[in-house]
C-alpha cells in the first residue's frame, strides 16, 4: 500500500507542477474574459525548450549552466520530503524539515548565483530582492514547524503537517497556519502580490528577471523547478487540511488532496487577477507579517498546551 | 606526557632556530619542519584519546608558589588539538606563498615563523593544562603571538591601530579571566582545574553565577561574541590572510573550548545559564550575520561571519547546558556534539574562505569588492574554493556546516520531556537560526557574485592571475575537508564523540548504559544526512552529465540582455553596496549603513559621487563614550548643577540608604 502511495506521490510531484501552472493561467484568463492556453501548455513549452540550443552570455562561466541543474535537483529532492497526500512522504525521518528548508535554500543560492553570473544590473537587482525577501519569510516555516511540534510531538515534516489535525489546538491554529503557508507559497513560487510573473518591465521583476539570460534546456529546468516549488507548498496545505485518513481511506484521501491542490491553484490565480503586486518596499513587511502570525501562533500553541 | 613535553620543546627550539639562518627560505623551512614534527608527536598521543582511549595524565614538579604542574589531556582537549595543529601547519605552508615576495628582501621572515610556532605551542599548553597558571600562560602566549602576527605590515598606521585595538581587547578579556580564577582560587586553595570543579559543583549560588558571568565575558571576548567583537573586523582586515584564517578558525576557538571545559566543571549548571548562553549566542549569530551584509571589504565580511558562527556553535552548547540542567541525556549529547562539530566545520570552511580572500588580495592587491569583478575566469581554483566555502558558510547541503546545523536544529526541536514553554522558546531560537541562514546566504551571494562573477569593475585594478601552489594547496585541502565532512559526517562525529561522553559523564547521576542510546541515535542521524547529501550530489551530477552529453557543440555566445539599452558598461553592474542597501536599511537601528553623496544636478551635470560605508556600531559607540562620555550621563549633568547643595545632599542620602540596604540584606538581618 505504502509503496503504491509513494509511487503516486512521486508521480504527482512530476506531473502536478504543469497542471498547477496551467490552472493558474486558466483562472487568470477566465477573470480576464479570455479563453486561455491549454492546461498542459507549460508541458509543451518544456518539451520545446528542451530541444532548443541555448545562447549564453559572453561573460557567463560554467556555473551559469550548472546552476540550473542544481536548482532542479534540489527542488526534486525537497519534493520527496514534503507530504502531499497526508502524513506520508517518500523521504521521512526525524527533523527532515531542516533538510527540506535547506535544500530549497541550496536551490535558491544557485538560482541567485546564476543570475549574478551574467553581470547585468537588472539581474543583480532581482537577486538582491529575492535574497532579502527570503530572509523575512524563512523564519515563518520554522515557527510553523515549532507550532506543530508543540501540538503533535512529531519530528518529521510529514508527521507534523499530516497529523496536526489530531491535536486539540488544531481548531484554533489551522487558519493562521494555512495563511502562513499560502504566503510562503507566494514568496517561494514568486506569485502576486510578492512578485508578478507576467510583468513586462525588467526593473520590477524578481524571479523572472533572474532567469532573463537563461534559454533552452536551462530555462526549462528553472521554470520546472519554480512550478515544483508552488506544488510543494500547495501540497503542504493539502496535507494539512485533508479531511480523510490516508491509512484507512486512501482513495478518498488522495482525491481530497488533489482537489485541495487544484483549489489552491485556483485561489492563487484569483488573487493574481484581483490584486496587483505590492510596491517593492511593502513586500518585506507583508512577508514579515507572515512570520509575525507564525510567531503569534507559536505563542498561542504554547499557551494552549500549557492550559491543557 | 613526555611526548607532549617533547612536542613543546620541539616547537620552542624550532622557534628559536627559525631566527638563526641567514636566508629567509631556510628560516621558513626550519619553522615548517619543527611544526610538522611537533604535530606528529602530538597527534600520536591525541588521536588515541579522541578515539576513545584513556585520558593522558602527568605531572611535573615546579617551584613554589606554582607547585605541581598537572597535565591532563582528555577527549575534549584532544579533539581541539587534533585539528588545531594540522591547520596551523597548513596556515604556515600558505604563508610561504603569501610572504614569498619578502623572501628575497631584507625582511626577516623567521620572526613570523617563530610566532606561528608559538601559536602552536599555546594550543598544546591550553588544551592539555589542568593547572590554572599554565592555562593562563598559554592563553597569554596565544594573545601576544596573534597580536604580533597581525601587525606584519606595521609600517601602515591602520594596521598598527588594529593591532593595538586587538591587544587591548584581549587583555580586557584576560582581566575578567584572572578575576574569575582569583575567586575560584580563594575558595579551592588550589590551582588545579579539577579542584575548581569540585568547588563549583558543591556551591551553587550568587558567587558561582558571578564566576560564570566573568568567564563568559572573557571567553566571549576571546571568541568575538557580540557585543565583544569590535576588535575583530579591524584585526581580520589588517592581518595577512593566513593569520586572519588562523585567528578566526583556530586561535579563537580556545574561547569555546574553555567555555565547554568550565560548563562541564560546573557539572549541573543552573537553568538560567543555559538560557543565557542561548540568548547571548543567538544575539551574536543574528547581529554578526546582519553585519556581513554591509561590508565592502571581503576580509571584514569574513571576520563578522566568525561572530555569527561562534554564535551558532554557542547555541548548540547552550542546548547542551540546558540538557545538563534538566538531566536530559539526549539534549546533552545533541547540544555538545552539535556545537563542537560546528566548531570543527567552521574551522575548515573559514580558513578556506580566508585563504581564497588572501589569494584575491595577492593577485589584485585589493579586497574592496566594489573594485573587483569577474575573477572566476582568471582564478578558477580560487573561485571554486570560495564558492564551496560559501555554500558551507550558508550551512547548505551537501557540505559540512549543514550537518552540524542539522544537529543543533534537532536539539532545538527536541520534542520530548520538556515543557511547552521551553519548546516554544527553543522554536523561537530555531527561527532565529533560520533567519541567520537566510542572511548569510544573502551575503555570500553578494560577495561571490560581485567579486568573482560578472566583469571586472575597475580598470585600475591589476589583471589578476591564479596564485602559487603554496597558497592553493592548503586552500584545496581545506575544501576537501569541507566536502568529506559533508558527505561523511560520521567522521566528524568520531572526533566529538569522546567529548559528548565526557559531557554525559559530567551529568550527575548518569549511567553509561542509558547514555549510549542518544549517541547511537546521533550517529544514525548523521549517517542518514551524509547519505542524503551524497545522493543529492550524485543526482545533480547525473543530470549535468546527461545534459552535457546531449549537446556536444559549444553554445553560441551573445552579450548579456541589457533590457534594450545598447551602451552598457562595466561600471553599470550591480555593486555590493546596492545589493545590500535594500535589505540593510530595514535594520537601520542595528546596522549603520552610511552614505555620503553629491547627486549630479542640472541638465549637464559635471560631477557627482556616492560613498557608502558600514562602520561597526559597537565600536563607534565605544569611542564616542570614551571621547565625550555617555550622552545620557552628559545630558543629566547638564541639568544638575554640581554647585547646588540640594543635589549633593540628595545624592549622599541615596547613597547612605543604598549602603544600609545592602548591609541589611547582606547580613540577613531581615530573615
Amino acid at each position: 500500500m505504502n509503496t503504491a502511495l509513494t509511487a503516486l506521490h512521486m508521480a504527482i510531484t512530476l506531473v502536478m507542477p504543469f497542471l498547477m501552472v496551467g490552472l493558474v493561467n486558466r483562472s487568470k484568463a477566465w477573470w480576464g474574459g479570455r479563453k486561455g492556453p491549454p492546461l498542459a501548455q507549460s508541458y509543451w513549452d518544456l518539451l520545446r525548450l528542451l530541444r532548443k540550443q541555448p545562447v549564453l552570455s559572453e561573460v557567463s562561466t560554467p556555473l551559469f549552466r550548472a546552476g540550473a541543474w542544481v536548482v532542479l535537483g534540489a527542488s526534486l529532492l525537497a519534493a520527496q520530503i514534503a507530504p502531499l497526500l497526508g502524513p506520508l512522504a517518500p523521504l521521512q525521518f526525524a527533523h527532515d524539515f531542516v533538510v527540506f528548508a535547506y535544500t530549497l535554500g541550496l536551490a535558491r543560492l544557485f538560482l541567485m548565483l546564476s543570475a549574478m553570473d551574467v553581470g547585468s544590473s537588472f539581474e543583480g537587482m532581482g537577486t538582491a530582492r529575492e535574497a532579502s525577501f527570503t530572509a523575512f519569510v524563512e523564519p515563518a516555516l520554522f515557527l510553523l514547524v515549532g507550532t506543530a511540534l508543540v501540538g503533535t510531538g512529531q519530528t518529521s515534516l510529514a508527521g507534523l503537517i499530516g497529523q496536526w489535525h489530531l491535536s486539540p489546538a488544531f481548531v484554533w491554529l489551522a487558519a493562521p497556519a494555512v495563511g502562513v503557508l499560502f504566503v510562503l507559497l507566494q514568496a517561494e513560487a514568486a506569485r502576486v502580490p510578492v512578485d508578478d510573473p507576467a510583468t513586462h518591465l525588467e526593473l520590477t521583476m524578481v524571479h523572472e528577471v533572474m532567469v532573463l539570460d537563461h534559454s533552452g534546456p536551462e530555462l526549462a529546468a528553472m521554470q520546472y523547478a519554480a512550478a515544483i516549488k508552488m506544488t510543494l507548498y500547495a501540497g503542504l496545505i493539502a496535507a494539512l487540511l485533508n479531511p480523510f485518513e490516508l491509512a484507512t481511506q486512501p482513495a478518498l484521501a488522495v482525491i481530497a488532496a488533489l482537489v485541495i491542490m487544484v483549489a489552491v491553484a485556483l485561489v492563487v490565480g484569483c488573487v493574481e487577477s484581483l490584486t496587483a503586486r505590492l510596491r517593492l518596499r511593502h513586500v518585506p513587511p507583508y512577508l514579515a507579517l507572515a512570520s509575525l502570525v507564525a510567531a503569534l501562533g507559536l505563542g498561542a500553541a504554547g499557551w494552549l498546551a500549557g492550559a491543557a | 606526557m613526555n611526548t607532549l613535553l617533547a612536542a613543546q620543546w620541539t616547537l620552542l627550539v624550532g622557534a628559536a632556530a627559525c631566527l638563526l639562518p641567514m636566508r629567509n627560505a631556510w628560516r621558513a623551512a626550519l619553522g615548517l619542519a619543527s611544526q610538522a614534527g611537533a604535530m606528529l608527536l602530538v597527534l600520536s598521543v591525541a588521536l588515541p584519546v579522541v578515539l576513545g582511549g584513556p585520558p593522558l595524565q602527568g605531572e611535573l614538579a615546579w617551584a613554589e608558589p606554582v607547585g605541581l604542574l598537572k597535565v591532563r589531556l582528555d577527549a575534549l582537549g584532544a579533539f581541539f588539538l587534533v585539528w588545531s595543529l594540522p591547520m596551523t601547519l597548513l596556515g604556515s605552508v600558505y604563508a610561504v606563498g603569501y610572504l614569498r615576495r619578502h623572501f628575497d628582501t631584507e625582511r626577516h621572515v623567521g620572526v613570523h615563523y617563530a610566532l606561528l610556532n608559538m601559536t602552536a605551542l599555546s594550543f598544546v599548553m591550553v588544551y592539555s593544562a589542568d593547572h590554572a597558571l599554565v592555562f593562563l600562560l598559554g592563553w597569554e602566549i596565544a594573545a601576544l603571538a596573534a597580536w604580533l602576527l597581525v601587525i606584519w605590515d606595521y609600517a601602515d598606521q591602520k594596521v598598527r591601530f588594529a593591532g593595538f585595538n586587538y591587544l587591548v581587547s584581549t587583555h580586557v578579556g584576560l582581566i575578567f579571566l584572572v578575576a574569575a580564577f582569583m575567586i575560584l582560587y580563594t575558595h579551592s586553595a588550589s590551582w588545579e582545574l579539577g579542584s575548581f570543579g569540585t568547588w563549583l559543583r558543591a556551591n551553587p549560588g550568587s558567587e558561582r553565577n558571578l564566576v560564570f558571568l566573568l568567564l563568559l565575558t572573557s571567553f566571549g571576548l576571546k571568541s568575538a561574541f557580540f557585543p565583544f567583537h569590535s576588535w575583530l573586523p579591524r584585526a581580520h582586515a589588517a592581518a595577512p590572510a593566513h593569520v586572519s584564517a588562523l585567528m578566526s578558525g583556530v586561535i579563537h576557538k580556545a574561547g569555546l573550548y574553555a567555555l565547554v571545559r568550565f560548563v562541564l566543571l560546573i557539572g549541573r549548571p543552573d537553568e538560567w545559564m543555559g538560557w543565557f548562553l542561548i540568548g547571548f549566542s543567538l544575539l551574536s549569530a543574528v547581529i554578526g550575520a546582519l553585519y556581513t551584509v554591509g561590508q565592502r571589504d571581503l576580509k571584514r565580511l569574513l571576520g563578522y561571519s566568525s561572530t555569527e558562527n561562534v554564535g551558532i556553535a554557542g547555541l548548540g552548547l547552550g542546548v547542551g547546558c540546558l540538557g545538563l540542567a534538566w538531566g536530559n541525556s539526549s539534549l546533552v549529547v545533541v547540544g555538545f556534539a552539535g556545537g563542537l562539530l560546528h566548531v570543527l566545520n567552521h574551522a575548515f570552511f573559514k580558513c578556506q574562505l580566508f585563504y581564497a580572500a588572501g589569494a584575491v588580495y595577492q593577485a589584485a592587491h585589493t579586497v574592496d569588492m566594489e573594485r573587483l569583478g569577474g575573477l572566476s575566469r582568471r582564478m578558477p581554483w580560487t573561485a571554486a574554493s570560495f564558492l564551496l566555502g560559501g555554500v558551507a558558510i550558508s550551512a547548505l547541503p551537501p557540505l559540512n556546516s549543514f550537518t552540524s546545523e542539522f544537529v543543533i536544529y534537532s536539539g532545538l526541536f527536541n520534542g520530548q520531556a520538556i515543557g511547552p514553554w521551553a519548546q516554544v522558546a527553543l522554536a523561537f531560537a530555531a527561527a532565529g537560526l533560520a533567519f541567520v541562514g537566510a542572511v548569510s546566504a544573502l551575503s555570500i551571494t553578494r560577495a561571490f557574485g560581485v567579486v568573482f562573477l560578472g566583469s571586472p569593475r575597475d580598470a585600475a585594478v591589476e589583471t589578476p592571475h591564479e596564485v602559487s601552489r603554496w597558497m592553493l594547496a592548503p586552500t584545496l585541502l581545506h575544501a576537501a575537508g569541507v566536502v568529506v565532512l559533508g558527505v561523511a559526517p560520521v567522521l566528524g562525529l568520531m572526533l566529538v564523540e569522546g567529548s559528548a561522553r565526557l559531557a554525559l559523564a559530567a551529568m550527575p547521576g548518569a549511567d553509561a548504559a542509558a547514555a549510549a542510546a542518544p549517541l547511537h541515535a546521533l550517529g544514525d542521524t548523521l549517517s542518514r544526512i551524509g547519505l542524503l547529501s551524497g545522493a543529492l550530489t550524485a543526482a545533480i551530477a547525473l543530470m549535468w552529465w546527461l545534459r552535457s552529453r546531449r549537446s556536444a557543440a559549444p553554445a553560441p555566445r551573445h552579450v548579456t540582455w541589457g533590457c534594450g539599452y545598447t551602451a552598457p558598461n562595466r561600471r553599470m553592474q550591480y555593486t555590493g553596496s546596492s545589493f545590500a542597501w535594500d535589505f540593510g536599511r530595514r535594520f537601520q537601528g542595528v546596522l549603520l549603513m552610511l552614505r555620503r553623496q553629491k547627486a549630479p544636478e542640472g541638465y549637464f551635470p559635471a560631477y557627482g559621487y556616492l560613498i557608502t560605508h558600514c562602520p561597526d556600531a559597537v565600536e563607534r559607540r565605544l569611542f564616542a563614550v570614551i571621547k565625550h562620555g555617555d550622552e545620557s550621563a552628559a545630558e543629566l549633568s547638564r541639568h544638575l548643577r554640581e554647585d547646588d547643595p540640594r543635589v549633593a545632599f540628595g545624592a549622599a542620602l541615596v547613597a547612605v540608604v543604598l549602603i544600609a540596604a545592602l548591609v541589611v540584606l547582606g547580613t540577613g538581618a531581615l530573615r
